[in-house]
Parts: structure tokens; sequence; C-alpha cells
């Protein structure tokens, strides 16, 4: 039997592309009724009061509830509980929900919409992240004792101060990175219902059911027993479903009509508003190396923007923070980094996880150095990348699998890298040909302190297959296919006989988010223990059977059990039928593998997840030309070389590496969620560019021969490293064609042609 | 509850507009349903023209085709008259929206919608097209120059329709070119565009030279000026430079989130430039294997 490395199609693909699979948007139920949300508006305003006594009227009109109807903490957040359900005194950002309406149709419920007016007393707003910092600034939180400073992180190795006097060569920049929407297909969708006995019932698109039934029962007041969330496959989510979107508002709707669905589905523009974004990000960068090109001190300041809210905003910086000098060797760095609070949208989770922004920084100034030193960039990369061993930057030990060096190796030989110079002697009339690379890396899992663990079940039906319960969300990367893969591989059956249940707080066992690269990582191993368990059991049952001793030859075959030696079957449902109905459940446990190093003075980083022990890597390559004329940049072609570990599905694989890219493209090239003064400017996908398939190069997803000892059939996660290269490729590839560096991106063709100007 | 008109004939829409005055007409409804969904009028009736047959396809006439209003981008772009006559127009059409808006959008409705954005005007305008406009019993014929306004301004009187677009059949100009700047290479609302025609004689001569751009103003823009130190004179960098540096002058464009004015002032001219390595047949094409 032939699982593990082979492209077996979705599970899900035929459903989908059907119209038959039932997200959570396509919930609606016998006499359900909308739930919809009023939202501030304004950046940042002290609320007098809000009228919704009209509102109520309107007929169809069931209930307009404001914050005092809300009987728990009225907070939500995963790490700093900061962002009410509906706001009391004031709101923080545009996008912050004052009010909430339940009415009998979508008429109504607009209608009351419009009607609740809410009376603000506007409030000087702040709107940069370094303005955010400085002491006369106006405060987002009041009771914050730190001011507008979420949360900061300092990590450093040697003494970046002196050695900088030793370099050859030093470069310096600032780089600044937008904000960006996750623009998946499913807008945040959901449906609720609180039945007879009193339990509440949601089905929401999430990445995170069962984390999510934790803060809906905190903010809201209801006991978490009595919350049952159920996540179906996700239209998309990216990070974006990370928390808490729809959950505690369908909550609190559902209460006030027992026994009716509710259904609640932000439209485009209210998503945009109000859904998280990845950080803007202010990035100070400056870095040194000897005349031989080995790096010698590397200095950051990072300033993330994450909104009002922590919204998991100091995470996401801590994690740039220890990837903010890439996989290198670099003996004296001083790297410090803020999350910092304004009245811009929500900054949030997103694929990369701020790794996207400090990559797009460190690995332009490689590039610089580069050109400062006359060596060839991949040749500059390889002789600083770290090994397995080496102390990374931030000066914790790699101990995982690191095959950085095997990535770079590969792409340098690549026949089109190395013929690029040929390629970029044939551009046309006005037009320009560069060749750009990047090294790229992103860490697996919760870090040292917050246990990143996966419960996996599976059952032996009565009718003799297999049921996966699904411990983490699919949302659309096809997890759930590889769990099913994994499954096949150790009960030697074959992907039809495999049943999937997808995770539901009441019938799956909690295995964390669908998040940080570790969604396969992790549950995977927890699945493969759960499978042997269940496999031993079978073999024992059809050892008695055959009437053999303890260690025959017998072996699962698809459906069944055979006797080596007799050639004897026995059918898997005969085993089903022989076996007790738990014995038929096999369950299992795992931990992810963490560091026990410590690498900042300040322990709290620990808890924020610094340090990480594995990464995944890669080494990418993008060819553009660059127009003259109008500063349009065509991305012709895209190289990833990817060290994810041994690869399960190929075709799964090859589809992260070309979804992370594409995002990274939309990132790098027109992506740019514009706001002034805290008004959002991109209210829509009319307005808020994201590419298409006719903006997308030709991709080659190229592997390196990789195992990782601790994962499962040698895997890492694949989910997130993509998107990290594509901005700076280009960027290098844009400095590689026409001599400039648009510092601020997008590189938008307006960008590119006045830094183009500058330079005749 | 709104209503829906679906009328086959002519004669029965012009029953149906004057019985229902108030009630708006669309044809591929890809610009009308936008406008509808975000609140910019209210829930008047509706009359869809799509099953209209009078409305649709392309009539050689000899010296001039007639193209009804209500045919669609992609059956322009695949009709034979079309694409030999007028390809600066089946340029600006194929960089249209996407697919599917080419398969539901209208000629006639991104006319009368007159947009500075819209594709279809800048070639319109340099091929001098008249619109026919039609009332139950009235019928009259408009330059297109005329008939667009300003921004989403016409010439239509109530009760009136589009019928027809006509289009004299021009010299064989060797050039006929279409290029869109936009913030992605398809669902993209053009920053600025240029359409022109050039007929380049044997010898190098440019005999006759013709421009127009979108999204550079209100309307759209053209330049006599700009044209004339090109016509009669052989293809050179530095007439097309000064033809450019005059284009730019001419057009005023706005700034909005797609791009400032001096953006698109810019490269209002620029695109001028883009001739010469046309007319020698530099290659557009960018595939990797180049
Ligand atoms: C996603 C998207 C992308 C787009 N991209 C582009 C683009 O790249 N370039 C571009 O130029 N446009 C673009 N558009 C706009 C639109 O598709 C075009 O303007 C299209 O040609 C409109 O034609 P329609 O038949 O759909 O117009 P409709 O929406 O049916 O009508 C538009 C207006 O014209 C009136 N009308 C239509 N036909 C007649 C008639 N025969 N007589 C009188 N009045 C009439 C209607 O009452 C309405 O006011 C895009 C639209 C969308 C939604």
């Amino acid at each position: 039997m032939l699982n593990i490395g082979m492209s077996i199609p979705r599970l899900d693909a035929r459903k989908k592309v059907s119209g038959l699979e039932k997200y959570a948007a396509d919930f609606y139920g016998l006499d359900f009724v909308w739930a919809g949300v009023k939202r501030a508006g304004i950046p940042h305003a002290r609320i007098r009061g809000i009228e919704i006594e009209s509102a109520k009227k309107i007929p169809g009109v069931i209930n307009v509830l404001t914050c005092r109807d809300v009987k728990g903490s009225n907070r939500q957040g995963v790490v700093r509980k900061d962002e009410p359900v509906l706001a009391d005194d004031r709101v923080r950002h545009c996008g912050d929900a004052v009010a909430l309406v339940i009415a009998e149709d979508k008429m109504a419920l607009s209608r009351a919409l419009e009607q609740i007016i809410p009376d603000y007393d506007p409030i000087p707003g702040v709107f940069d992240p370094e303005e955010a910092l400085k002491t006369e600034a106006p405060l987002v939180h009041e009771d914050n004792p730190e001011k507008n400073l979420l949360m900061k992180g300092f990590l450093s190795t040697g003494c970046a101060e002196n050695a900088f006097n030793e370099c050859d060569a030093v470069v310096e920049a600032c780089f600044e990175v937008p904000f960006q929407e996750h623009a998946y297909l499913e807008t945040e969708a959901g449906w609720a219902l609180l039945n007879k006995d009193d339990r509440l019932e949601i089905v929401v698109s999430t990445q995170t059911p069962f984390r999510d039934r934790a803060e809906v029962s905190e903010a809201i007041g209801i006991e978490e027993e009595k919350i049952r969330i159920i996540a179906p496959y996700c239209g998309g989510a990216f990070g974006g479903k990370d928390g808490v979107t729809v959950q505690s508002l369908l909550a609190l709707a559902a209460l006030c009509c027992p026994e009716r669905p509710v259904k609640m589905w932000w439209g485009r523009e209210e998503s945009f508003i109000s859904s998280a974004k990845r950080h803007m990000a202010r990035l100070y960068y400056r870095l040194g190396a000897k005349s031989d090109g080995k790096f010698h001190a590397l200095e950051a300041r990072i300033y993330y923007d994450t909104g009002p809210y922590d919204h998991l905003g100091g995470v996401v910086m801590a994690l740039g923070l220890e990837h903010a000098g890439g996989a290198y060797r670099i003996p004296n760095t001083d790297l410090k980094a803020w999350s910092v609070y304004t009245n811009n949208p929500v900054g949030g989770p997103f694929r990369g996880f701020g790794v996207v922004q400090v990559t797009a920084a460190m690995e332009q100034m490689v590039d610089m150095l580069a050109v400062e030193l006359a060596i060839d960039p991949v040749e500059l990369r390889l002789r600083n990348a770290l090994g397995k061993g080496d102390k990374n930057p931030i000066g914790v030990t790699m101990s995982g699998s690191t095959g950085i060096e095997e990535c770079l190796a590969t792409l340098k030989g690549n026949p089109l890298w190395e013929d690029r110079e040929k390629w970029k002697s044939k551009a046309g009339s006005f037009k320009r040909r560069g060749a750009g690379m990047t090294s790229v890396m992103q860490g697996m899992g919760y870090g040292p302190v917050v246990p990143d663990v996966a419960n996996a079940k599976i059952e032996l039906t009565e009718g003799g297959k297999f049921r996966v319960f699904c411990g983490v969300v699919d949302m659309g990367q096809g997890n759930a296919t590889t769990y099913a893969q994994i499954a096949c591989e150790v009960l030697g059956q074959d992907i039809r006989d495999m049943e999937l249940v997808l995770p539901d707080t009441s019938k799956t066992l909690p295995s964390g988010s669908a998040s940080a690269s570790r969604t396969t990582y992790t549950f995977g191993n927890a699945l493969i223990g759960a499978a042997e368990i269940l496999k031993e059991r079978i073999l024992k049952c059809a050892n008695r059977v055959f009437m053999n001793g303890e260690g025959s030859d017998i072996a699962l075959i698809p459906g069944g059990v055979r006797n080596i030696p007799s050639g004897q079957e026995i059918s898997l449902s005969e085993i089903a039928g022989l076996l007790g109905n738990s014995e038929r459940l096999a369950v299992s446990r795992f931990q992810a593998p963490v560091s026990t190093e410590t690498p900042a003075e300040d322990p709290i980083l620990r808890v924020y997840g610094v340090p990480h022990v594995i990464f995944s890597f890669g080494a990418h390559a993008a060819f553009i030309e660059v127009d003259e004329l109008t500063g349009r940049i065509e991305v012709v072609k895209y190289i990833t070389v990817t060290d994810c570990g041994r690869i399960i599905n190929p075709q799964l694989f090859e589809q992260q590496m070309q979804g992370g890219v594409a995002q990274g493209i939309g990132y790098a090239l027109m992506e740019d969620f514009v706001t002034e003064r805290g008004f959002v400017n991109t209210p829509d996908l009319a307005t808020y560019i994201i590419p298409t398939a006719m903006d997308m190069p030709d991709m080659d997803s190229i592997t390196v021969d990789a195992y990782e000892p601790t994962g499962p059939f040698g895997l890492k996660g694949a989910g997130e490293v993509a998107c990290n290269g594509p901005l700076p490729a280009i960027a290098n590839a844009l400095a590689d064609a026409c001599g400039i560096r648009v510092l601020r991106s997008p590189l938008t063709p307006e960008r590119v042609l006045a830094e183009m100007n500058k330079e005749k | 509850m709104r209503k829906v008109f679906i009328p086959e004939t002519q004669a029965e829409l012009f029953d149906i507009i004057a019985c229902n005055p108030k009630s708006r007409m669309f044809a591929g409804g890809t610009d009308l349903l936008v406008k509808l969904r975000s609140g910019q009028f209210d829930s008047d009736d509706l009359v869809s023209l799509e099953r209209i047959d009078e409305l649709k396809g392309v009539e050689d006439y000899g010296d001039e085709v007639f193209i009804g209003a209500c045919t669609t981008h992609s059956a322009l772009i695949a009709d034979p008259v079309i694409q030999m006559h007028f390809p600066v127009l089946v340029k600006a059409l194929r960089v249209l929206g996407s697919p599917q808006i080419r398969n539901m959008g209208t000629i006639g409705g991104n006319i009368v919608t007159a947009s500075p954005a819209g594709d279809t005007l800048p070639p319109l305008y340099l091929l001098e097209a008249d619109l026919e406009l039609k009332t139950k019993d009235s019928s009259r014929l408009v330059g297109i120059k005329d008939f667009i306004k300003g921004p989403g301004r016409n010439d239509l009187a109530p009760g009136e329709i589009l019928a027809r677009v006509r289009l004299r059949k021009c010299p064989a100009y060797n050039l006929q070119h279409y290029e869109k700047v936009g913030q992605r290479n398809s669902l993209a609302i053009s920053i600025v565009s240029l359409a022109a025609v050039l007929n380049v004689s044997d010898k190098g001569i440019i005999t006759e030279v013709r421009f127009s751009w979108g999204s550079a103003g209100p309307t759209v823009i053209t330049c006599k000026e700009a044209e004339a130190v090109l016509a009669g004179r052989p293809v050179s960098n530095e007439s097309l430079e000064k033809a450019a540096r005059l284009a730019r002058k001419a057009v005023k464009p706005i700034a909005d989130v797609r791009a400032s004015a001096e953006y698109r002032r810019q490269v209002s001219g620029n695109l001028i430039l883009r001739i010469q390595g046309l007319l020698n047949g530099s290659g557009d094409s960018i595939q990797f294997a180049d």
C-alpha cells in the first residue's frame, strides 16, 4: 500500500467543486432569524449613549442589544482580553461593534441598523505605531499601565554596538509594509441555536473551535459545558479566523430567541472594516559584514501596528522578533520590537504571523550587502546559512532539521537561475528584467510554554471502515485529507475506506488551532499514535481468530487482515463485531517538543512563544520584467525550493507553495489596506486589489530531500513558509533590474516609476 | 417588491417604459447591479434588455457597420467584421473586466455608463462612432463626443434608448493599439489608457495618427497638438517625446485611491513612447523561454 508521498486528491474536492460541501455560511434552518452588527464608523470616540428604541419598534425586529445585555465579561482576546464583544464606553476603531440586532428578515435587519444612532463624543486618535509611543499620544486604552504599548521584546547576542565598528561593510534602511486583508472567499459566518435543554450550538467558520468555546463562555457568561462549537471546512481563513469573529455575537443573539436558529454572515464591506489584518510594520535595519561576507552585526528596531486590540499582536510581534535575523549565523545582534496600540484596523494573525514583515526587511538588507561586497547573493547567503547545531541570530541552538543550505545550493544549481543573465539580456524596448532571490524560514508551533498538544481519535466502524476524528480544522489547506492518508499508511487501508469527522467540540478531541504551521505536524503525530493502538488491537483480535500465537506473521490489508502463512483472511467488519465498542475506538495524545533555552533575560518572551525548535526553510527566486514607461512589475517566473521535511502529499504541498506565493505576490505588488486617520479608503474588493490568475507567474515548487525525525513520517509544516518570500525576492529582482529600492511596499507601478525618475 | 420586466421586442420595451417611467433599464447589469447593491438608488422597477434580439449583433453595410447596443463584449471580440476593421476596439474589449464581465457586459452599457475609465470609449472616440438613440417614435444620431457629457453623464433623454452604434470603416491603419494601465492584469479599472491608430508609409513617414486617453480627465481626452507634431514626419524617439510632452499638458487627471494625478499625467505621455517599438514589431510576449 503506497500512501505517504502520493498525490492523493483531496477527499473534499468533489463535494466542494459541485457545491455540495456545506460551509458555515450555508446553514439556515426552519424559522431562522438574522443577526447583524452596528459598526462604529468612527475611529475613536466616547459613547454618550446609543438610541435603540426606535430600531426596536421596526416591524420584524426581534431585539436590539448593547453591552448592557452582556452577562459575561464582555471581553474577548486570546492573550490580553481587551476587545469588547459590544463596545461599552468607547469605540477604538471604525469596525468596533456597538449594537447587535436580531430580526426576522434581512430587510428589517438593515433598516434597524440604519436606525441605530450612537451619540459619539469624538476623541483624538493615534494612527502610527511610532507616534503612539510618544508621551503626548492619545491613549487607546486608558487603563493600560504601559500606555499605548501592548508588548515589547528585546533579544541580543554578542555586542552589536562594538561589532559594527569591526565590519567592512554596513548597510542600513527603513522599510514599511502595509496592512494586508485576508480576503477569504467565505466572509465571517455562523449559525447558532439555543436548544430546549439550554445548550448552545454554534456552527462557525473558525480555525479554533475549542478555544472559541472558552472565549464565548467567559465573554457571554454561559458555562463552557453548555456550548458546542462545530467547525465545518472554512472557505479560507489564513489566520483571519484564528480567534472569535461572529461567535460571541451569535451566542448573544441566540440567547434572546431560544429554539430559533440565528444566522450571521458579514458582507464583504463589513468583513473588511471589522476583521483583523496583517500588521502594518515599520522596520529599521542595519546589517554589517566582514569583507569575506561573514555577517558580523545586526541591529533591528521593529514597530508592529496592532490596532486597538491585542488579538495575538504580542505573539505575532514575538515570532517576528525571533525571525528578525533570518536563517543566518550572526554573532552580534541587537533586536528590538514593539507591538503598539493605535486606532487603525485590528492587526492580527495572518499566514506568516509577523515573519513576513521581518523577512521583507532582512532579506533586502542581505542583497544590499551583497552589492556592497560584490558577492553573489546566493553565495553570500550560503556563507552565512545556519546548519544544525549552529546558534541562530537570537543565540538559540538549531536542534531540528535545518535544510536552508540545501535549499540555497539547489537554487544555485537551478538552470533557470544559472542562466538568468541570458534571460535578462533579452528584454524588449522599455523593459528591464531582473532576477532576485531570498531565503525564508518559519518556526512551527506554540513555542516553549503554551503546550502544543493534539488528541487524535480513530474508530473502526461496525462496517469495517475507519473514522478519523479530526481535531484540527481544515480551512482549505487539505489537512483533513492528509490525516486520512496518515491513518491509511498506518492501517494499510485504502483512502476510500476512510471517513472524516470534522472538528466539533462534542465529537472530536481538543487539538489546538489550525495555525502556526502545526496543523499536520502535531495532529499527525497524535493520529499515528491512535492508529497504531487500533492496529495492535485489530491484529490481536485477528490472531485470536486465526488461533495464532503472539507475534505471528499477519498483516492488515485493505478491508481485512491476512494470516500470511495460511493465506486465511478475516474482514474488518467481522473484527469490528468481535471488538467491544470501546475497543473499536483508540485515542492518543501528542505534545510537540520544546526548546529548553532562554534567549532573553525577559522570561515573558517564552510565554509569547520564543524560542521555537522546528523550522521549515526555503530559497525562492523571482524573475521579473519591469516596464520603464509605467513602472509596472510583471512576475514572469517564480521558483520555490523548500525544506518542509518529507512530503506526505506532493499535490497538497504544491498547492500550499503556490497559494503562499500568490498571496505573497499580492502583498508585494498591490495589496494595500489604506486608511486615513483611521478611516478606511479601500472598503471593498473594487479598491482593495488582490491578484487574479492572470497576475500569477508560472511557478516551480521544488523540494530538497529532507526528513524531520520528530515529524509524522518526517514532515514539517508547509502552510506559511512560502508567503514570506515574494516581497523580498521581487524587491531584490527590482533592484537587480533597475538598481532601485522601493522601501515602502507594495511595489506599485507608481512607486516604482517615482523611484526610477529619481535615478534618471 | 421590485418588478423586473423582460421584453422581447423594441415595441414591447417602449410600452413598458411608457407605463413605468421611473423604471431602470439594464443590459448585462454589470454596472447597474453594482450600483443597486450599494444603494445608489431606490428600489425602482427594472427592465431587462437582454432578450431583445433587435438590439444585438453586428451588421455590415459596406462602408458602415452597425453594432446593436446590447451586443456583449465577448460577442464583439469574436465577430469577424469587428476583428477585421476595428482592431483597436477589439484590443480594448480584450482587457475589459474578465471573461465573466465580457460575457455579460455590453457595449451599450459601457457607453451609457459614461465612466471616464470605460474601456470602449477611447477607441470609439478615435473611430468617431455615432450613436443611434431611439424613442417609441423618434430616432436620432449623435456623435460619441456629444453624447458623453461628463463622468456618468450622457445625452439620453427620458424614455430614450441607445439602439445601435455606427462605425465607419476606416483606412487600413498599420497600427491599432490600446494599452490600459491598471492595478492588475484582469478585472482592473483603468488608471490611464491610451488608444492609438497610425498609418505609416513605406518610407516610414506617419501619414495619419490619432490618440485618445481614458481615465485622464472627466471624459476621453484627445490632443490634436500631439498628433500634429507626428503627422507628416518619420517616426522618431524625439518626435514621440515631443508628442508625449504635449499629451501630458492636455490631460486633466484626478487623484484617487488607485493613483495620483501626477502619475496619470506622466504615464499618459509615456504610453506614446511605446509606439516605436510596436511599429518595429518588438514583442510584447515575455514567456520565460524567450
Ligand atoms: C467586476 C467588474 C469589472 C469591470 N471591469 C470593467 C473594465 O475593465 N472596463 C470597463 O470599461 N468597464 C468595466 N466594468 C463595467 C461594466 O462591466 C461595463 O461598463 C459594461 O460594458 C456595462 O455593460 P452592461 O450591459 O452590463 O451595463 P448595464 O449595467 O446593464 O447598464 C449600465 C447603464 O447603462 C444603461 N443602459 C444599458 N444599455 C442601455 C441601452 N441600450 N440604452 C439605454 N441605456 C442603457 C443602464 O440603464 C445603466 O444605467 C466592470 C464591471 C464589473 C462589475
